[in-house]
């Protein structure tokens, strides 16, 4: 090797590694990634204590893995370099045919799939108010066709089996939404269902109840976005498809929304436009995830109090409910402590529904405060 | 800190590189010495407190062994307290907790987590395991030892020692480097721009075997893993889990060896070589004579040859082999699966030696190396699976107990085809013998173009980060 060949590859490996970490530290912090969904860490200042209990040299990891440069751009070149060499699963989630990701479900390990339900049949027994059980199945299962040939992912359909024979009545979103399949029920690159996906939901929900269903000639969809690159497109790396349109269906007009984000009731908006301009997207639905929101509708078609212990699923699904019913109550177990059979009872309830999707269903802890 | 981080890749490393070489020659030990104190302090800073007692104390028992070198008996003393010292440090911070927990479910007898002595709680067990405390104390155990047998000369330099002992290349996950073999390059070595040259390319290979090759693998394993659990694994798939699990740790851990070689070469040091294309060996000794070489090596010059070796008839050398394979498979973690994954090859490599040898020497190489192949890899089952009865069921399964493949494999291999494949090359010297006989200036211009889509490509592999356990930390 000659001494200038030498200093070359010299040249090259050092480049490399001090180049990034010059240009890193030139580079101004970023407050928080949109990709992500979360705030960055900052530059750490280093303190004795932070040293001796290890906490500083966290941040410092945290800080250079943060801050990267091209933080993004990296992602999508591993992305692509793993679809080049075959894989169709990145981060969990499956690369599919029409330029279509979907989420996989794993096999629950902790036997919160049977507690949960457990926990729903007690809130039955606790209350004289029908209580419905709604599992919205994922597009794992309903476009199960759509995954890449052998790909596994957990059979919801054995589950639902498994809710309905508890007993409790039950809505059936399943079928539903099966049998509009072939329509752009779910999103490409967001686990959630559309606005259309929503509509058939609501029509099971309504169907569950005894309750005339909504007809799709009676609204006009209005295109709220066509850029919206979902949680799927972040966790994936998946950078380069088509994003997904959003629309909203339900008119604002008439229909009255609560908050209650800070313990107090607040205005609220059925659509935050404002979101529109950001990542989140889907969060433009009632404003994301909030302890109780309350829709009403003073010419609701057939009147009622429907009581809805919510995931985020919900937040699409209640601007069709307020059609029917006078007031839609959103109840979110993970901040709203008050017991639901006495927030029912309080409130005049008519109906509670627990909607939930399968996925967060079998996954989510909070379920328990159902029994109290 | 691991050296697949992008705080090691884009902080540590530059730093360190500038610092050494922009300071004179006479101070480069100590600017070493210094780094590797700040590595290893990074994740637990407490734990220096141990690495200035273990150089102190071996440091100074290597100059008493030297000073009472005409007092035979008195040398032996000194030997034997560092070797107590440091099986002691060993026990305490690796092995405390097993006992503890296997005297309890034995006997019932419960040993305090920790006792309180005028006022200071001192703990007893369960205390957190000290990186690479399996690698440095066996380094240091050997110095002292080698002194006496007048294998090394004594260091007399302590910032020399602390270097030799603290070397932040090979400090957390070997390759065991013993004293006499860098002794010469601790007083003397030097600095050229050819031999940073070789370190950056070996260091560019290993990063890549242990970034894009192994965590990439990791993942196959896990999956059968999970699928045994979910009671879908298929025979294709258990072995398919295996050879992936074999695999991935093959390439974790002789990667991490060449990036330490590498480093260690940067740096102006030669280091011994690790691993020799282990998977083509054509026995159970030869895949042993070629895996962890510097651990192999380790436990023939300082245990199994002071027991006596082959030397002393058949039951001698049996049990020789049996005590000096438990210690092998005890050292690779404190827990009875790996126990048993190193009786396993010791009762493979009593039947090789006394009862396979002539059957083997008229067996065809290809179902040689079968034979290995599946013996080494019913052994990683043993080795990943710290659950025994998990272990159990999963081997059951490879063996006939479940369908012979499903669907789910077909995702699997198509998935891992091409990294299935390279795996395979790059187990086997076939890639080194095509690079060799490169033409001259073809490898002169690939060399650049590969290190730069390595450290490119694992850059990106990084920044995602979804997947980079080290599985060497447990050790």
């Amino acid at each position: 090797m000659s001494k200038r060949y030498a200093r070359f590859l010299t040249a090259v490996f050092c480049l490399f590694l001090g180049g990034l970490m010059v240009w890193q530290f030139l580079l101004p912090d970023r407050e928080r990634s949109d990709v992500e969904n979360r705030t960055l860490q900052q530059r750490p200042v280093l303190t004795l204590s932070g040293v001796l209990d290890g906490s500083y040299m966290e941040d410092v990891e945290s800080y250079v893995q943060d801050q990267f440069p091209l933080r993004d751009q990296w992602t999508g070149l591993k992305a692509r370099t793993e679809q080049l060499i075959g894989k169709r699963l990145f981060n969990n989630i499956y690369l599919c045919e029409g330029e279509t990701l979907i989420y996989k479900v794993d096999e629950p390990a902790d036997g919160l799939e049977e507690t949960n339900l457990h926990y729903v049949t007690q809130l039955a027994g606790n209350t004289d108010i029908p209580v419905y059980l709604g599992l919205i199945p994922s597009a794992a299962e309903v476009w199960r066709d759509k995954l890449p040939e052998g790909a596994a992912s957990w059979d919801q359909n054995a589950y639902l089996q498994q809710a309905a024979d508890t007993g409790l009545p039950m809505i059936d979103f399943s079928a539903a939404l099966t049998a509009h399949a072939s329509e752009a029920i779910f999103y490409r690159t967001d686990h959630h269902w559309t606005s259309l996906g929503a509509f058939y939901g609501a029509n099971a929900l309504l169907e569950a109840l005894g309750r005339e269903p909504l007809k799709e000639e009676d609204f006009t969809p209005e295109t709220a976005s066509t850029d919206f690159n979902g949680t799927l497109y972040s966790q994936s790396g998946i950078h380069w498809l088509t994003p997904d349109t959003m629309e909203y269906w339900v008119e604002e007009d008439g229909l009255t929304v609560t908050s209650w984000r800070t313990g107090s009731p607040e205005p609220g908006q059925l659509y935050d436009r404002s979101y529109l301009a950001q990542k989140d997207k889907y969060s433009s639905f009632l404003g994301g995830n909030q302890p109780l929101c309350v829709i009403r509708n003073e010419n609701a078609r057939d009147g009622g109090k429907l009581l809805l212990i919510r995931d985020s699923y919900s937040d699409s699904l209640a601007p069709f409910l307020a059609q029917s019913f006078e007031e839609v109550h959103l109840l979110d177990l993970r901040y709203f402590r008050m017991p639901p059979a006495q927030y029912a009872a309080e409130n005049g309830i008519d109906e509670i529904c627990v909607v939930y999707s399968v996925p967060n269903f079998i996954t989510d802890r909070n379920l328990v405060f159902l029994a109290q | 800190m691991v050296f697949s981080s992008l705080t090691f890749l884009f902080l540590y490393l530059p730093l360190t590189l500038l610092a050494y070489f922009l300071s004179p020659l006479k101070w480069r030990n100590c600017i070493l010495l210094l780094v590797s104190l700040l590595f290893y302090g990074w994740g637990e800073p407490v734990y220096i407190v141990i690495m200035f007692v273990s150089i102190g104390i071996d440091y100074t028992h290597g100059l008493l062994v030297e000073k009472y070198r005409s007092n035979d008996k008195k040398a032996r003393w000194f030997v034997a307290q560092s070797v107590i010292f440091n099986l002691a440090l060993l026990f305490f911070f690796k092995y405390g907790t097993f006992f503890a927990e296997n005297l309890y479910a034995l006997t019932g007898i419960l040993i305090p987590k920790s006792v309180e002595l005028l006022g200071v709680t001192i703990p007893l067990w369960g205390v957190p395991l000290p990186i690479g405390i399996s690698f440095y104390t066996f380094q240091t155990m050997s110095y002292t030892i080698d002194v006496y047998r007048k294998d090394a000369p004594v260091q007399r330099n302590m910032v020399e020692f602390g270097t030799f002992v603290t070397m932040f290349p090979q400090l957390i996950a070997g390759p065991i480097v013993q004293y006499k073999t860098v002794a010469a390059d601790l007083r003397h070595r030097v600095h050229t721009s050819e031999n940073f040259a070789l370190g950056a390319r070996r260091f560019c290979v290993g990063l890549a075997k242990k970034v894009l090759l192994a965590n990439s693998i990791g993942a196959l394993w896990e999956d059968c893993l999970a699928a045994q659990g979910a009671g879908t694994l298929t025979v294709l798939g258990g072995w398919l889990g295996l050879a992936a699990y074999g695999f991935q740790i093959y390439f974790d851990f002789s990667g991490y060896s060449d990036m330490a070689i590498g480093m260690g070469r940067m740096l102006g040091f030669r280091f011994l070589e690790n691993f020799d294309h282990p998977y083509c060996a054509d026995s159970v000794g030869a895949f042993w004579r070629r895996w962890h070489m510097s651990l192999t090596d380790w436990f023939r010059d300082y245990l199994y040859i002071p027991l006596g070796g082959n030397r002393g008839g058949t039951a001698r050398t049996i049990r020789n082999l049996i005590i000096v394979w438990f210690c092998t498979g005890f050292w690779h973690g404190a827990s009875w699966n790996f126990v048993l994954w190193g009786l396993y090859f010791a009762a493979w490599l009593i039947l090789e030696r006394y009862v396979l040898r002539s059957v083997l020497e008229k067996t065809p190489k290809v179902l040689k190396h079968v034979y290995t192949l599946i013996v080494v890899f019913v052994g990683w089952g043993l080795f990943a699976m710290v659950d025994l009865s998990v272990c159990g069921d999963y081997l059951a399964t490879c063996f006939g107990g479940g369908p012979l493949w499903s669907a789910a494999d077909g995702f699997r291999l198509r998935s891992y085809a091409v990294t299935l494949v390279a795996l395979v090359l790059a187990s086997t010297s076939l890639g080194q013998r095509l690079w060799a006989r490169l033409p001259r200036r073809t490898e002169a211009l690939f060399t650049p173009v590969l290190m730069g889509l390595s450290l490119v490509v694992c850059t990106a592999y990084l920044v995602d980060g979804s997947y980079n356990p080290f599985l060497y930390f447990r050790f």
